[in-house]
């Protein structure tokens, strides 16, 4: 499991695996949309998530500068388009949040 | 209330809501109305296939294997996604879609032996209950955001 990411609120949960990077709504979708797939095109991850280009392209942008995503230009429907995918690191850091989200709810079962 | 830095129970309960939400898009929709019907189609020839005698099973699978992943390619470029040999479905997600066929399938082996019609019938219905789960889970998944 990956250890706590300390970034954007500076703050580190106790949970082992919690990522405040991915916890953020939009990037814990885009994660969980690549993460069972190899890759997900720009323009179909938009349609899928209902993000709207500018700020789905930020978000990539941020997951791609923590080296969660990357992203190539491939042709399809004789058009240039971008393919996101994650990475070994990002689906790593992503299964581990989701492990630390369990672990926060299974605390209150037990 | 206990919290885990900024993180209650509750709005972990609640990502992880939104997490398995946007792997069910994934999973369901976006598929071109004639992926469901094709698959449907080339599932409906191999249930009708098993009940035939000798190698003429093998002989349908041959012939309808690579059509079917051709069509899943052709489906996977039309919609934007590159699945892998995984695929995005859970476990639970290909219980609900091919459980009922082979259900079906299972239950008409003793019958057919009897019944010349049974297996035209139970392809037929194993084409429509494909189609129909995947059109139906693919809109539901597509209306939830």
């Amino acid at each position: 499991m990956t250890t706590s990411r300390d970034t954007e609120h500076g703050t580190a949960p106790a949970v082992d695996g919690f990522d405040h990077l991915i916890h953020a709504p939009a990037r814990l979708r885009i994660c969980a949309a690549l993460d069972p797939v190899r890759e997900i095109e720009f323009g179909t991850l938009q349609t899928l998530l209902g993000i709207s280009k500018s700020p789905l392209s930020k978000h990539i942008s941020v997951l791609a500068d923590a080296g969660y995503v990357t992203q190539r230009r491939a042709v399809r429907d004789t058009r240039q388009r971008v393919w996101v995918r994650l990475t070994d690191a990002g689906r790593a850091a992503y299964r581990g949040h989701v492990a630390a989200l369990q672990q926060i709810v299974g605390s209150t079962r037990t | 209330m206990e919290t885990y830095g900024q993180v209650s129970p509750q709005e972990a309960a609640a990502a992880l809501e939104t997490a398995q939400r946007s792997r069910a898009r994934v999973a369901w929709s976006g598929y071109p109305w004639w992926y469901w019907v094709a698959t449907g189609a080339g599932l409906g020839v191999m249930a009708y296939a098993v009940a035939l005698p000798g190698w003429w099973v093998l002989a349908f699978a041959a012939v309808v294997a690579p059509a079917l992943y051709a069509v899943a390619r052709a489906a996977g470029r039309a919609r934007g996604v590159c699945e892998g040999w995984t695929g995005a479905m859970t476990p639970r997600d290909t219980a609900v879609l091919y459980g009922p066929e082979i259900l079906l399938m299972l239950a008409d082996a003793p019958v057919s032996e009897h019944v010349w019609w049974s297996s035209i019938a139970v392809a037929v219905l194993v084409s429509a209950m494909f189609a129909g789960t995947g059109l139906a889970r693919g809109a539901r998944a597509a209306r939830c955001s």
